[in-house]
């Protein structure tokens, strides 16, 4: 039955797994400690299995859909992360009160806090993801890396860790250039210098060191490969507690602004069979080396050559996990939930077919054309899109504030079709159906990228943002259009007090006329 | 029924009219057919020359936002007082306003200095993000009414730009 399921649409689902959930050893209750379109997710997930799902939520987010769809909800703070969703001691307060039995983390927040996990497990509630040990192992960089080259996972060619200068200068030449000196304690872009060539490199070295030091206040440096034109390429993971662990294939998440997705897909239109299956496996190569339980990804940076290299391993529900989802009709939410649970994957990976392509557009509140400024404030009004194979993860409503103390992401809109073509059309006219008045959005931007000749040939790579400004702003306008609509608002509002004294003008009366169902009378 | 927006830094004068069953937008002196329909508050159905087009609108006061086509255009209605006024800012008196709640982390320009269109005025950080404030004109800075490190709210006008 399972393996029919797995092959089987995706819509068709919920309906199978809701008898197989019922006879297994199911939670009762869940906390979800999370909010926005992630807490719906899980919500909804947990509705399906028939679990009670409980919601907690800052003082910012007492309107929020999360919270209206949730069986129980409970106020845990203010709106600062640091003061509600980050606050351990209250997490754990609200499981134990509620009775709920497991937590799952969604992302961000404390989805990757080891101590969280810990803690969890000390109070006898059940953490919906890897053991705290994983995900301290995967949560430092070096230590991740160690991990990863004991697994015989490719790395990029660098130095382990901070060198001298001496050491720096011999690496550069020995790995090749251009090379990348990057701060150690670095972030942001800051302390990072790009090198083309040997008799540039003293100097660049002295200059990432001094805005390294002035920056973290730790001067110390490493060197590595500087990867031209890289595209992002992740491979989605889940493993059981007996350690079954399968790989979903890959999401390609090239389209990226300030190191941030914001177009995703499945599978990539760049990787071959054979380097799928190259991935597939080295992925959970390394989640086995992490006794990885639950849903996982393994990031890899890819050049041109399709040589790909270890970034990291996220050790939680991806935001971009729909588009996994989309061409294996598998329910990564609810795995993670019934994995938990000690349940068994009955499925190999020969079991798991990939079919047809997804894609995925983060519609964020924020402005493109001032370098993707967050926008702020209500969502006055919102219409979503619709239609076969266009799903709207999301928690907005005509009405909701969109508020500054947490991501300004509206909305994930994912669309399935039989090809990458074929999904890029369906996108671009499901984009093109999404309306949402009171905050500026990148829904216009989304829309000229799905137009775009470049990314139609998923000719994409991290920087392909930077390489196409000039679809940041609509470019000419067409302005009788926009002018039109915005008389037509002042005088349907006009209306109402205008009615007693001048022309009454109502649109149903022009309409009529206009229809001939009565006389004109003029304007 | 005329009205009056500025529009990306233009008026235009637009008056919606109706002969024998037609409506019509007159833009600048300029006629243009049109049928629409009010879907509910906030939407409308306008075909233009046989195009459909859904269109979102928002009114606050003066401000109306339009939504059309995944873009949100912002224009202000001017009354005909308003208009004889604003013929001056219409030649480029511009307020950089901090767009949200925000820190100024950063003066580019201070009084005096000559500025081009597209130039970086002001840096301001919200939300963890920094974002350069540019000049849409050319012009100078006529005043400055901040300085680095002040917490401003949404709408504090920074500093002025005139073409003057």
């Amino acid at each position: 039955m399972e393996r029919g399921r797995l092959t089987r649409l995706r819509s068709t689902e919920t309906f199978h797994s809701k008898d197989k959930a019922r006879s297994s050893k199911v939670f009762n209750k869940i906390l979800i400690a999370n909010r926005g379109e992630i807490a719906v997710r899980i919500i909804r997930a947990c509705k399906e299995l028939g679990v009670t799902a409980v919601a907690v939520y800052s003082d910012a987010d007492r309107r929020s859909l999360h919270v209206a769809l949730a069986d129980e909800a409970y106020y845990i703070g203010g709106s600062p992360p640091g003061e509600s969703y980050l606050v351990i001691d209250k997490i754990i307060e609200v499981a134990k009160r509620s009775g709920a039995e497991a937590i799952h983390p969604g992302f961000g927040f404390l989805s990757e806090n080891e101590d969280f996990a810990k803690r969890c497990e000390r109070e006898g509630i059940t953490f919906i993801g890897p053991s705290a040990e994983a995900i301290r192992l995967m949560g430092d960089k070096i230590t991740a890396r160690k991990i990863a080259q004991e697994a015989k996972v490719p790395l990029v060619p660098g130095s382990e860790g901070a060198v001298s200068d001496v050491e720096a200068s011999v690496l550069a030449s020995k790995i090749g250039y251009p090379v990348m000196i990057k701060a150690s304690a670095g972030g942001g872009g800051k302390g990072m210098r790009l090198v083309k060539s040997k008799d540039e490199f003293e100097s660049s070295l002295r200059m990432a060191r001094s805005e390294a030091r002035s920056a973290f206040g730790d001067d110390s440096v490493f060197v590595e490969r500087f990867i031209e034109q890289p595209r992002h390429i992740e491979i989605q993971i889940i493993a059981d507690s007996q350690g079954n662990t399968v790989h979903l294939f890959e999401r390609e998440c090239s389209i990226q602004r300030r190191h941030q997705k914001v177009i995703e897909e499945a599978p990539s239109s760049a990787i071959s069979a054979r380097t799928r299956k190259r991935m597939g496996e080295v992925a959970v190569r390394i989640a086995k080396a992490v006794n990885y339980q639950g849903a996982g990804t393994i990031e890899f940076i890819m050049d041109q050559k399709h040589n790909f290299y270890f970034l990291e391993m996220n050790t939680r529900v991806q935001v971009e996990h729909p588009v996994t989802e989309m061409i294996t009709g598998f329910d990564i939410v609810k795995w993670m939930i019934r994995i938990a649970t000690g349940e068994r994957l009955p499925f190999k990976q020969t079991d798991i077919k990939m079919k047809g392509h997804a894609l995925e557009c983060r519609v964020y509140a924020e402005d493109p054309a001032t370098n993707f400024m967050p926008s702020p404030g209500v969502l006055e009004y919102v219409k979503a899109p619709s239609g076969p194979g266009i799903r709207d993860d999301s928690s907005i409503y005509s009405g909701c504030e969109i508020t500054p103390y947490y991501d300004p992401m509206l909305s994930k809109l994912i669309v399935w079709a039989d090809t990458r073509e074929d999904a890029i059309y369906k996108m671009g006219s499901a984009l093109r159906e999404y309306i949402v008045l009171g905050v500026k959005t990148n829904i216009g931007f989304l829309i000229r990228v799905m137009r775009d000749e470049e990314f139609r040939q998923g000719d994409i790579d991290t920087r392909y943002i930077e390489r196409h400004p000039e679809l940041l702003s609509p470019g000419e306008v067409e302005v009788e259009p926009v002018l039109i609509a915005a008389s037509l608002a002042m005088h349907d509002s006009n209306d109402a007090k205008e009615k007693s004294t001048t022309q009454p003008v109502s649109n149903w009366k022009l309409y009529g006329r206009r229809i001939g169902v009565c006389g004109s009378s003029g304007l | 029924m005329t009205h009056t927006f500025r529009f990306q830094g233009q008026i235009y004068k637009i008056e919606l009219m109706e002969n024998e069953g037609q409506v019509k937008a007159e833009i600048n002196g300029e006629e243009i057919p049109l049928e629409f329909q009010k879907i509910e508050d906030n939407l409308y159905l306008v075909l233009l020359n046989g195009r459909s087009l859904i269109i979102g609108v928002l009114k606050n006061q003066q401000h109306v936002q339009v939504f059309l086509d995944g873009d949100l255009f912002e224009l202000e209605s001017i009354s005909e007082r308003e208009k004889r006024q604003s013929s001056q800012l219409s030649l480029g008196v511009q307020e950089i306003k901090s767009p949200m709640p925000s820190r100024v982390v950063k003066m580019l320009k201070k009084e005096g200095d000559e500025v081009k269109s597209d130039d970086g005025l002001v840096v301001v950080e919200a939300m963890k993000m920094e974002s350069e404030l540019k000049s849409s004109i050319n012009g100078k800075v006529t005043s400055v009414m901040v300085s680095e490190g002040d917490v401003v709210e949404a709408g504090t006008v920074l500093l002025v730009v005139s073409s003057e």
